[in-house]
This record gives structure tokens, C-alpha cells and sequence, in this order.
């Protein structure tokens, strides 16, 4: 079945490492443009605190496309984020018109202008730890992303981000 | 005169006594040790909400001054508060943040608290009932009766808030510690159960008290893209800042126009019991808690000092517990679009704050930190920090404005009195 489906395969890493570059470049619109009509997005994390599953952040669409049009009106940590991210597994439907992928994924922050520039702007902070646990579309126009769970293993968020990770 | 010399710079502000503080007061850690032993011991904090104990045999553990908590839900399903540390060797009992003792641990038994260390065992109501090897080695000198836990005063109030207090001769209730500030807020939170959706933390290189002025002023909304484009109207600057005793504040509400930020919309489907629609009201409990409700979310943060330049903020977000799964959700987005880690509001908050440490770490040279604004005691008037640091003069017995002399409480009364022009105008 893998081999049935190995340049779809290949196909949907690139879609995610592309994803990533785009998302690095803050490049919003060229990361939603690679994403069906009917896409979700979400940031989620178990918390053992409180023993549940919460969410931190979601939308559709169009609720990101506003979200990432509005972002420039508010203050920010413009210290630029870097996902590596490797996928680890990707399973694409027997029909070949849908698949998932789980990719792990860490962030690092190159510090900026979030605390003392002077002192702490050029130092690499990790940042983020987690999956990217993704769905697509698969027709004959390409590969979309219809779903994107993004989950969290780092819950002491000091200053967040305002950006979609 | 335009830029300032140090001497100019440094000198006391033209304002009242009691108008400006000292910086010193956020980045001295003689100070900040005082504030543990003096207040932070001696104060009702509300360390977790019942809904994360919902079960017999649940537990949480937290930190209160440095002392490490856990507070348990008994078999009789009574909220119960304890010194986390076993009485044999002073080992902390539990280390997980949240958990069941339903199930034994590796060094203990269903149902009981056991410190892995020497496999002594407590209770739920903090009774010692195991000593592992007893006769033979406390022979009839020590027995289980003369090692339960340290308990702690606990009182589950204000829409099921679990409350703790260190000091045994605390002598007031939550209730009365609250002295009115959390009315405002009780018909909405006590109507129904609630129940916790949200935690997270931070943990910021700025004097816990910053983050509490930053919740008690809304001067501060400038910084907020948000709240300028859905607030900053007749009825915003109306919003009155109040000061009750023991140095809570509460800030009035209004009605927030959700609907002129792109892709928000309004949460009148959601409010809470008894709020008009859209409603927001703010309280600032002494020394350092703050309850938001933004219509249809609320949120609590409790700040723990962890050094004078350094504090964790918890960060909870509630909805009522009857909610409906797509009601939750809705809650969930509309609090997370503002105050989640990833929203609008809260992150540039944290960015402020921060901010403001990077000027005030210990080494740092004071300055006069300003909190003169008086706007008829409404939303951008500073009277709330004032009556915060009035308090807080008391409690440690230092003048904010100059933390090397003694508090006198009737220099600052005093000078608090409005200026005469702004009583013409109330």
C-alpha cells in the first residue's frame, strides 16, 4: 500500500516542510493558500494540572485569515520562530483521496526585541515542543491541508506568540 | 525643562505622597522576603477551583510563600488544605501537580497519602495512620496520633474557588477577607457550578506586583489594539474603579462592542448568570489574584512570587459546568481569541511586564514609578494602585514611596484626598 502511494507520500512531506518555510517567512497567506476551504486549525495541549484536554487557539479558515491580517495592528515578541519539524508517519486513504501525517516538531526562538535587546537579541531560545498532527485533501489539483491539530507538549508559556504555529 | 539631569531625574515627582512609588519596592530581596513572611502567610489565596478536584481521593498541590500545599477532596467530599511535607523527614508527600489517591503508589496503599520516602501514611483528613516499622523503632515513645499533616485553613467560596491560608489566626473568613469587592461578581459565579477549561502558566523576570498594577490599571488598554477598538467610549471611561478594604479593588463594567474587531463577534448567547450582555468586569484581590469576566469566559490569575524579579502566574479559564459541548467550545474560543497564550491581549500584557522588569532588575538604580492619575475614580484614574500600595505600606510597615522609612498612614491619607480641581469635576 505504501508503495502504491509513495509519491503521494513524498508529496505531502514537501506539503509540510513547505508549510513550515512559509510559516518561518511569516508568510500567511502563502501557508493558508495551501489549505481546503474547510480547514481547521487548532493548538491544543493536555494539561496534567487540571487532567484535561484543552485548547489554546483555533479557527477555521477565514477565522485565520483574519486572524493573521490583524496581527500587525497589535504589539509583538518580533523575535523571529524556526520550526524543525520531521515527519514521522504518513497514511494516505485506500481511495487516495484523503491522508494523515504526524510530524514532531520543536520551535526556537532567536531572541529579538522580547526582553533586553541589548543583552538577549541573536541568542537561540527552544521555544516550543510538540506534533503536528495533520489531515489532507488529495485530488487531482494537489494536496491540502484540511486539518491541522497542533499539539503541545510545552505549557509554560511566558510570553506566547501571537503567530499561528 | 525638557530631558532630566540624575539629579532632576531621581528627585521626588510633583505630585502627592502617595501618587509614586519607589521601583526599589520591585527588585529588593529583603523586601521581597518580607512580602512572603508578611503578607503572602498571612492572606486568603485562592489556590485552585473545586472542579479540579471533583472526586473523593483527588488532589492538587501548589505553593503558597515558598511552603508546598495540597489540598484533597475527602471521602465525605470536603475540601481539606495541608502542608505538603511529611512530618518524619521533611520530605514533600506528593510531587505530582494533580492526581487521585484512589489508586497506591510504588511505596503506599488506595487511598491514602504516602511519602516514598519511608512509606508513612496519611488520611484524607491529614491523619497519620501508617508509620512503617513503628515498635521497633519508636518502641511506645512516638505514635501515629502525634504525626498527622499541618492543616490549613480552607474554605471553598465565591463560585467554588478553594481558598488557603497559612496563618491559623487569620480571624476572618474569605468572606470577610473579600469585604465586598467580589460582590459584584457573586450573582454570576455562585448561580451555577463551574468548571475549569484552561490552565497555563508563566513565569516572568518582573516583580509579582507589576502584574497585579498592570491588572489594576486600564490606562494600560493603549497597549491593547483590542480593547481600543472595542472599548473607548463614553460608557468605557465611565467604568468606576473602586477600592475596598484589605486593598481589593473591583473596576465597573460596560458593554464591550466585540463586533468592531474583524472576526469577533458578540458573546451575548453565552454571559453569564445575571450579566448583561457583553458585560466585563474586573476585581483585584490583596496580594495578588485578579477574576475577569468577559461575558462568557472567566479568568483568574494567581500570581506566586518566586524572587523580587520573578514571578509564576497561573492562568485559569472557567465556564459553567452544565455547558453544552459546542457551548464550551464557544467559550473556549472566545476566551482564548483575548487572554489564551496565543491571544490578543494577554501576550503584549506579559510583553509590558516584562518590559518594565528588564528596568527594575535588583541592581538597578531606583526610580520614581508614577500612579498620579486622578480621573474621578473611573477606569483611568490610578486610584486603584494607590489603594493597593496603601495597603500594602501597612502590611510591611514601609512607605512605597521610600521603602527605607516607615509607613505613616495619615501622610498618605492625606494626600490621597482628590485634588480639589478633580472633586469640582466629580
Amino acid at each position: 500500500m505504501a508503495e502504491k502511494h509513495a509519491s503521494t507520500i513524498e508529496q505531502i512531506k514537501d506539503v509540510i516542510y513547505k508549510s513550515c518555510l512559509y510559516q518561518d517567512d511569516l508568510e500567511w497567506n502563502s501557508w493558508l493558500d495551501m489549505c481546503s476551504d474547510d480547514y481547521h486549525y487548532a493548538i491544543r495541549a493536555f494539561s496534567p494540572e487540571i487532567r484535561a484536554d484543552m485548547e489554546y487557539m483555533g479557527g477555521g479558515l477565514e477565522y485565520m485569515k483574519s486572524l493573521t491580517q490583524m496581527l500587525p495592528k497589535h504589539n509583538t515578541d518580533n523575535s523571529p520562530l524556526k520550526r524543525h519539524c520531521t515527519v514521522y508517519k504518513v497514511e494516505v486513504a485506500d481511495d487516495g483521496k484523503s491522508a494523515s501525517a504526524t510530524s514532531s516538531f520543536v520551535v526556537y526562538q532567536t531572541m529579538l526585541d522580547g526582553i533586553n535587546s541589548h543583552v538577549d537579541a541573536g541568542e537561540s531560545r527552544l521555544f516550543l515542543v510538540g506534533r503536528y498532527n495533520d489531515k489532507f485533501e488529495i485530488s487531482n489539483e494537489g494536496v491540502k491541508f484540511s486539518d491541522r491539530e497542533v499539539r503541545l507538549d510545552t505549557r509554560r508559556l511566558d510570553k506566547g506568540s501571537h503567530w499561528p504555529i | 525643562m525638557s530631558a532630566r539631569n540624575h539629579e532632576q531625574w531621581t528627585s521626588p515627582p510633583k505630585l502627592a505622597e502617595g501618587e509614586w512609588v519607589d521601583s526599589r519596592i520591585y527588585s529588593d530581596q529583603t523586601i521581597f522576603e518580607e512580602e512572603n513572611e508578611k503578607i503572602f502567610k498571612h492572606a486568603w489565596i485562592p489556590v485552585c477551583h473545586e472542579s479540579e478536584l471533583k472526586d473523593a481521593y483527588d488532589f492538587r498541590t501548589m505553593t503558597i510563600a515558598n511552603e508546598p500545599v495540597i489540598v484533597v477532596r475527602g471521602k465525605d467530599m470536603q475540601v481539606r488544605a495541608f502542608l505538603n511535607v511529611c512530618p518524619h523527614r521533611g520530605n514533600m508527600i506528593e510531587r505530582r501537580p494533580s492526581g487521585s489517591f484512589k489508586e497506591g503508589t510504588p511505596s503506599g496503599t488506595p487511598k491514602r497519602m504516602t511519602c516514598m520516602f519511608h512509606a508513612w501514611q496519611f488520611d484524607m483528613k491529614g491523619k497519620c495512620v501508617y508509620i512503617s516499622r513503628q515498635e521497633e523503632g519508636y518502641q511506645d515513645r512516638l505514635c501515629t496520633a502525634d504525626v498527622g499533616l499541618r492543616e490549613l485553613k480552607c474554605e471553598v467560596y465565591f463560585g467554588g474557588f478553594v481558598w488557603v491560608c497559612l496563618d491559623d489566626d487569620i480571624g476572618m473568613t474569605v468572606e470577610d477577607w473579600a469585604a465586598g469587592a467580589l460582590d459584584c461578581l457573586a450573582p454570576s459565579l455562585n448561580e451555577e457550578p463551574l468548571e475549569v477549561f484552561h490552565y497555563h502558566k508563566a513565569i516572568i523576570p518582573c516583580n509579582f506586583k507589576l502584574w497585579h498594577d498592570t491588572n489594576c490599571e486600564f490606562y494600560h488598554d493603549f497597549l491593547h489594539y483590542h480593547n481600543r477598538i472595542t472599548g473607548f467610549n463614553d460608557a468605557y471611561f465611565a467604568r468606576k474603579n473602586s477600592g475596598f478594604k484589605n486593598g481589593h479593588i473591583n473596576v465597573g463594567s460596560f458593554e464591550v462592542q466585540y463586533d468592531n474587531y474583524e472576526g469577533f463577534h458578540s458573546r451575548e448567547e453565552l454571559s453569564f448568570p445575571h450579566l448583561p450582555p457583553n458585560h466585563w468586569y474586573m476585581i483585584d484581590m490583596f496580594p495578588g489574584v485578579n477574576f475577569n469576566l468577559r461575558g462568557s469566559a472567566l479568568r483568574c490569575d494567581l500570581m506566586t512570587p518566586l524572587g523580587p524579579d520573578k514571578v509564576m502566574i497561573e492562568f485559569r479559564g472557567l465556564g459553567l459546568a452544565s455547558d453544552t459541548p459546542a457551548e464550551r467550545q464557544t467559550r473556549i474560543d472566545h476566551h482564548n481569541s483575548i487572554w489564551g497564550p496565543f491571544g490578543r491581549n494577554l501576550h503584549e500584557d506579559l510583553l509590558a511586564v516584562t518590559a518594565q522588569g528588564s528596568c527594575m532588575h535588583p541592581s538597578a538604580e531606583k526610580r520614581n514609578i508614577l500612579q498620579g492619575r486622578h480621573e474621578n475614580e473611573t477606569i483611568h484614574d490610578e486610584n486603584g494602585m494607590r489603594h493597593y500600595y496603601h495597603e500594602w505600606g501597612r502590611w510591611l510597615n514601609r512607605s512605597p514611596s521610600n521603602p527605607d522609612e516607615e509607613f505613616d498612614e495619615a501622610l498618605i491619607a492625606a494626600a490621597s484626598a482628590k485634588p480639589a480641581e478633580v472633586q469640582a469635576n466629580a
